[in-house]
C-alpha cells in the first residue's frame, strides 16, 4: 500500500521566503513557505514551459518561476504573467496542489484531497535531517517501517528517538530525526552520523 | 526508427578550426561518429562510411542521409567590415529543439539573464509578427522589441534593443539584433545545436559582429555567461523532451515564435528530441 502521507523534512529547515525540492512517491514538488509562514506542497513544474518551480523565488505570498517569471499564489492560481502585465490569467493557469501540513516539526504531503492521519511523535522534537546512502534503515532499539521509534542509550543516557524514513531516488534515504524532552541533541546529532556511517560501509547497526 | 525527414537534415559537428588529424570521436542523432582532416579535406564518418560533409560559418556540418537540400545561408557571414566569432561550445543535458526554443524565447531575459539581457519592471513583451516563410521554408520573427540594460558587450547604459529571428533548419536559429556601435546594421548571433541523442546536446554560439573594439576572449565570454545561464534552466525543464503536443504546456502571446517552431517542426516531421504524446 501506498502511504499517503510522506515526511520531507524538518520545518524548521524551510524558513520563510524560501523555496525548496521535495517528493511524493518519486512525483517532484516544490514546497515553499512565505513571508507570512504560510506552507504550499506543488508538483514541481510551472505548466508554461515545463520549468521546475523548485528553482523559483518568493515575494511576500507569492512564488514565482524562475524562467519567465510567472507568478503564483498560495492557492496555487497564476495571478500575473510579467510577459503581458495587462492581462489576467485564466484560471486553468494554476499551480498542482498537493496537501502538505506541519506537525510536531515536521513537513508531511500527501495528494490533495488526503484527510486526517498525519501520523504522530507528540512528545518527540525535531533534532536534524540527514541523507544516508542506503534503501533501508535500521537501528538496535528502534523499531517500525516507515517511522522508527524507541528508546536508545546515547552517551551514557537513555533518549527517546523517532526517525522519520523518507525514501529518496537511487537507493537513497532521507532521515529526520526526533528526540525526547532532555535529550542530548549534540549527542544525538553524532550519533546519528555514526549510524549514518555504519549503515553506509553496509554493516548491520 | 529515426525518419527519413530527420535524417536528411544538416547538423553541427565540430568547430572547423579545431578539427586535426586525430580528430574528433562525437554523437549524431546517437549514433557514433568520428570528425576529422584527411590529407587537408575534413571527413565524418559513422560505422556505415562517410557522411556528406560541407564547411560553413565556421563550423563542420554533416548529414547522416540523402541532404533534403543544401545548408541554409546566413549572407552576413560575407559581408565585409563583420567580425566572425566562434564562441566554442556548451553541452547540455536537454533535447536539442528545447535549447533552440529557448534561444527564440525573449520573455525569460529579465529573470534569467537579469541586469544583463533584461530587468524588471520591464518585462512586456509586446506583440511581434510571426510567420512561417513558405518559399525558404523557414519560421520568421520580426518588429521583437525588448529594453535591454546591457544588450551587448559594446553597450553602454539600457537600450529598447529591436530583434528579428529565423530557424532555418530544425536544430539551429539565427538572431538579429540591433548593433550598439553601428546604428542602421544587425549584428548576427546564432546557434548551431548538434543532437548527440533526443536529451543531450552541444550547442555552438556563433556571432557577426561590428564590433572591432572588443577582445576575442571577453566577447567569448559574454556569451558563454548567458549561455551558461539558460543551461541552468534547460536542463531542468520537465520533460526534456520538447513536447509538441498542445495540452502539456501553456504558451501566451510573448511566444508566438516557439508555438510556430513546434507548428514548423510537427508539419515537416522533424520530431528527434520532441514529445509527440504526453507521458
Amino acid at each position: 500500500m501506498t502511504r499517503a502521507w510522506v515526511a520531507n523534512g524538518l520545518s524548521r529547515d524551510l524558513p520563510a521566503g524560501v523555496v525548496m525540492h521535495g517528493a511524493w512517491h518519486g512525483q517532484d514538488l516544490a514546497i515553499w513557505r512565505s513571508a507570512s509562514g504560510q506552507i504550499a506542497a506543488w508538483k514541481d513544474r510551472c505548466q508554461h514551459r515545463g520549468m521546475r518551480l523548485s528553482h523559483g523565488f518568493v515575494r511576500g505570498e507569492t512564488l514565482s518561476c524562475i524562467y519567465h517569471g510567472w507568478v503564483y499564489g498560495t492557492s496555487g492560481a497564476c495571478g500575473r504573467i510579467p510577459a503581458h502585465p495587462g492581462l489576467v490569467p485564466p484560471s486553468a493557469i494554476r499551480a498542482e496542489a498537493f496537501a502538505c501540513c506541519e506537525k510536531d516539526g515536521v513537513i508531511w504531503v500527501a495528494p490533495a484531497g488526503t484527510e486526517g492521519d498525519v501520523p504522530d511523535l507528540a512528545g518527540l522534537h525535531p533534532v536534524r535531517s540527514l541523507t544516508v546512502e542506503a534503501a533501508g534503515i535500521e537501528a538496535p532499539g528502534l523499531t517500525g517501517m516507515e517511522i522508527l521509534q524507541g528508546s536508545v542509550m546515547i552517551a551514557g543516557q537513555t533518549v527517546a528517538l523517532g526517525l522519520v524514513l523518507q525514501s529518496l531516488a537511487a537507493g537513497r534515504t532521507a532521515v529526520h530525526a526526533l528526540c525526547g524532552g532532555g535529550g542530548d541533541v549534540v549527542a544525538v546529532s553524532r550519533w546519528l552520523e555514526d549510524l549514518r556511517r555504519r549503515l553506509e560501509r553496509g554493516v548491520a547497526a | 526508427m529515426i525518419s527519413q525527414a530527420v535524417l536528411g537534415e544538416w547538423y553541427p559537428v565540430a568547430m572547423a578550426a579545431l578539427v586535426d588529424a586525430a580528430g574528433r570521436r562525437t554523437l549524431l542523432l546517437g549514433q557514433e561518429i568520428r570528425v576529422f582532416r584527411d590529407a587537408g579535406r575534413i571527413r565524418v564518418t559513422a560505422d556505415a562510411g562517410d557522411l556528406a560533409v560541407t564547411e560553413r560559418f565556421g563550423h563542420v556540418w554533416a548529414c547522416p542521409g540523402t541532404p533534403a537540400r543544401a545548408l541554409f545561408t546566413i549572407p552576413e557571414a560575407d559581408h565585409p567590415g563583420r567580425r566572425l566569432v566562434d564562441c566554442g561550445v556548451v553541452r547540455v543535458k536537454c533535447s536539442p529543439l528545447r535549447a533552440v526554443e529557448n534561444f527564440l524565447d525573449i520573455a525569460h531575459f529579465p529573470f534569467v539573464h537579469t541586469d544583463i539581457l533584461g530587468a524588471e519592471p520591464h518585462t512586456e513583451v509586446n506583440r511581434y509578427d510571426v510567420k512561417i516563410r513558405e518559399e525558404v521554408d523557414e519560421v520568421w520573427a520580426t518588429k521583437v522589441h525588448f529594453y535591454q540594460p546591457q544588450a551587448a558587450k559594446s553597450a553602454e547604459g539600457g537600450i529598447v534593443t529591436e530583434y528579428m529571428y529565423r530557424v532555418p533548419a530544425p536544430t539551429a536559429s539565427v538572431l538579429y539584433k540591433t548593433c550598439p556601435a553601428m546604428p542602421g546594421e544587425w549584428d548576427v548571433i546564432a546557434i548551431f545545436v548538434q543532437p548527440l541523442t533526443e536529451e543531450l546536446c552541444d550547442v555552438w554560439p556563433w556571432m557577426a559582429l561590428y564590433d572591432d573594439v572588443t577582445p576575442q576572449a571577453e566577447l567569448i565570454a559574454f556569451q558563454q555567461m548567458i549561455f551558461l545561464q539558460d543551461r541552468s534552466i534547460l536542463e531542468n525543464q520537465i520533460p526534456r523532451l520538447l513536447p509538441l503536443d498542445p495540452g502539456m504546456e501553456s504558451p501566451t502571446q510573448a511566444d508566438l515564435t516557439s508555438v510556430a517552431y513546434r507548428r514548423w517542426l510537427k508539419r515537416r516531421g522533424l520530431t528527434y528530441g520532441a514529445q509527440m504524446v504526453a507521458a
